[in-house]
């Protein structure tokens, strides 16, 4: 779990209804703030009383929400509502530079993606990703991670597709048995992709516990009901060669099998033949007396 | 084609006074001015420019692709004035280094280069080049990752068919004596200095957004629009669509575009599959192969096909390219553990190959192509499958492995056809 906070970039967390993901975003967030960064919260699904629960307030106090469920198309008007909506809240993101690493929680890409288009929001997270390249000041790479809440049984395969392709690490919900496993596939640049299962489980202080391995009581794998049929067997033919037909099959001399000297010639001198070189091997039948052609006629 | 066409009204005069010295071989009339015949024999009209070659079949100029591999599959390389389009694996790690390859023959034969992409910054592309593989080092060292990779093979020696040693599986091995194809180190950057030498434009997408995000800036023909004035500028105002004659060298315009049709593009047929704007990428691509073929200057594009959720995009994209060559790779698909692929990183598909100023094809026949990347060679060879075994005998691995083997084109049913084989 460590690698999803180490590599930067933007992290797709993607949950379901069994297995949800909003705590699993709250104890990464609360992992980033004690390493002493910056955390904003765009906060969209819940309210900021319900996101803050759980959270004591050492961590609170770093926390910096934007706040688009109350009031997310500004019918109050009474100036608290982000301006420009969803995605001007996203841009005001974009152009926030401070020192020090930063952490971006959206708490959900699902009501995102119902406000505002597809496109729009992978070029506000393109944006977001890139910001550490080209910081205001030209200090050196500071990470910015950007972590995405989807929920991806709302969406259809385009903008799951669409998002993963954009995401340096992808975490995918699972498990069994009432204990939750994380599928985490991080893409570093030019490398292969690395896919690891880490089991977890979120104490109620949202600390994560990394747990070894599945369940104990996993149940065992379903017999598949037809057992394996073995091709080699009934066949009219022999396919294995005991000791003695092997040894037999080697010594067969095959015909127009050449000395080694000329198959190694010819191997050798394949693409250019200078010279032409006669190879006279002779047959079992053949008479060397060059006096009697007839010789060999058995009459 | 675009060649002959510059030549002919460009430097025409030139190339008819070469040709009739040629044909009559007797006249002592010597023109002063550019020399119009180059080191490439029986053809003294075409203009001789660095990194192409005729084609040997019908006279296209042809650039390289950066895979020697590749281009033999392509019937020689690249024709000038076409569209090569990649179509990405899944994780977009072996087209970008298709991309790359690109690129780097570029660079190596001092061609111009424009560099457009969405995602990652031109200049930070450039610096990722690989680095190429010099004569007289690399016969060396592909030498010896041809003994690397054949110890475990060669012990068994044929006996009956040991004629066939010495065939080669594909083309493979460094070329020494053209200087058309060039072998690149993938591990090894370019050296800065090359980077620096070379002629290069960058289009970063995000950059010529104005700094607001608006809704309507993401409208799907925009970011699109900026690209192909970007192109046409360039091609206009060095030239290389012939319109400053007075030029002194020709050369050839390397266009790169990344990822074309992602979101970031602000293109939503990776999103949805009934998009608004679903024939911007279409008229994308039909305006720029009007540019590409009316100038010297090839083109590759990468596209995230397989994110593409309506498949007639795809057929149309395909139409509207010349060259298309798909890429899959293993990795994390249940291939990658198949014995059958165990040599290999994926699997290559040509899809279409153009037919310019020609009645047929120049495709192989060999359709079962897998390549691998090997630290200093990217090779492209023919996958020998397992023989079709039938129906009647039921097995459960070896019919997944048949199965496997068979070829899945975008078209066809995937896994979720039925099992069994039809036979009629």
């Amino acid at each position: 779990m460590e690698s999803v906070l180490a590599l930067g970039g933007f992290v797709l967390l993607r949950d379901s209804v069994e297995w949800e993901g909003r705590s699993l975003l709250k104890a990464l967030i609360k992992k980033s703030a004690l390493c002493g960064e910056q955390v904003h919260i765009l906060g969209c699904e819940v309210s900021e009383d319900e996101f803050r629960e759980g959270f004591d307030s050492s961590i609170n106090s770093r926390l910096i929400y934007h706040d688009l469920f109350r009031d997310p198309l500004n019918w109050s008007q009474t100036g608290e509502a982000l301006p420009g909506g969803p995605l001007g809240a996203l841009q005001a993101m974009c152009r926030r530079t401070h020192p020090g690493p930063v952490t971006i929680a959206l708490d959900s890409l699902s009501w995102l993606l119902l406000h505002i288009p597809c496109t729009a929001l992978c070029q506000a997270l393109g944006a977001l990703s890139r910001q550490h390249a080209h910081p205001g000041g030209g200090s050196p790479a500071e990470p910015v991670r950007v972590l995405g809440l989807f929920h991806e049984e709302l969406h259809g395969p385009g903008p799951l597709g669409a998002l993963s392709s954009l995401a340096q690490t992808e975490v995918t919900l699972s498990g069994t048995m009432g204990q939750a496993s994380a599928h985490i596939l991080s893409r570093r640049p030019r490398q292969r992709p690395a896919h690891q299962t880490q089991w977890f489980s979120i104490l109620p202080d949202f600390s994560l516990d990394l747990q070894g391995g599945p369940p104990l009581e996993s149940q065992p794998h379903a017999d598949p009901h037809t057992a394996p049929v073995d091709p080699t067997a009934h066949v009219t033919f022999n396919l294995h060669l005991s000791k003695k037909e092997r040894e037999a099959k080697d010594s067969l001399t095959l015909p127009f099998q050449f000395s080694s000297e000329k198959q190694q010639a010819l191997l050798r001198a394949g693409p250019s033949q200078a010279t032409s070189h006669i190879f006279y091997e002779p047959d079992a039948y053949d008479d060397l007396d060059q006096e009697d052609p007839d010789d060999d006629l058995d009459v | 084609m675009a060649a002959v066409a510059t030549c002919g009204t460009g430097a025409g005069s030139t190339g008819s006074i070469a040709a009739a010295a040629s044909k009559n071989n007797v006249t002592s009339f010597q023109r002063k001015g550019p020399r119009a015949s180059g080191t490439d024999s029986g053809c003294s009209r075409l203009v001789s420019i660095a990194g192409t070659r005729p084609s040997v079949r019908n006279g296209q100029l042809l650039v390289s692709t950066g895979l020697p591999a590749l281009d033999q599959l392509l019937g020689g390389g690249l024709a000038v004035g076409t569209v090569l389009l990649i179509e990405e694996d899944k994780y977009n790690i072996y087209s970008s280094l298709v991309f790359k390859y690109f690129l780097a023959e570029g660079i190596i034969n001092g061609h111009t280069l424009l560099v457009a992409s969405a995602k990652e910054d031109p200049a930070d592309i450039l610096q990722e080049l690989p680095a190429p593989l010099l004569d007289d080092n690399c016969k060396k060292d592909f030498d010896e990752d041809v003994c690397n990779d054949k110890t475990p093979d060669s012990n068994i020696k044929m006996k009956i068919a040991w004629r066939y040693q010495l065939l080669p599986k594909m083309e493979s091995g460094p070329v020494s004596s053209s200087r058309f194809g060039h072998y690149y180190d993938a591990s090894k950057r370019m050296p800065q200095e090359l980077i620096e030498a070379s002629k290069w434009h960058g289009f970063f997408f995000p950059e010529k957004l104005s700094s607001t995000l608006n809704i309507e800036s993401c409208s799907l023909t925009h970011g699109y629009r900026k690209l192909l004035q970007f192109i046409q500028n360039v091609i206009y105002e060095e030239g290389f669509d012939g319109s400053s004659p007075q030029k002194k060298q020709k050369n050839i315009l390397r266009i790169g575009i990344q990822s074309l049709g992602s979101p970031l593009w602000g293109d939503d047929i990776c999103c949805t599959e009934n998009c608004d704007n679903s024939h911007s990428l279409t008229k994308f691509l039909y305006v720029l192969r009007g540019l590409l073929r009316t100038s010297l200057s090839a083109c590759i594009i990468t596209m995230p096909t397989h994110l593409i959720q309506n498949k007639a995009v795809i057929a149309r994209v395909t139409n509207l390219s010349d060259t298309v060559v798909g890429l899959e790779s293993f990795i994390g698909s249940e291939r990658e553990t198949n014995p059958l692929y165990k040599d290999y990183h994926g699997l290559i598909h040509i899809r279409q190959i153009p037919r310019l100023n020609n009645l047929i094809y120049d495709v192989s026949d060999v359709k079962d192509l897998a390549f691998k990347l090997k630290r200093k060679l990217f090779t492209i060879e023919r996958l020998h499958l397992p023989p079709d075994l039938s129906d009647t005998v039921s097995r459960s691995s070896k019919q997944d492995l048949a199965e496997s083997s068979k070829l899945l084109g975008p078209g066809c049913g995937m896994m979720a056809g039925g099992k069994k084989h039809l036979d009629f």
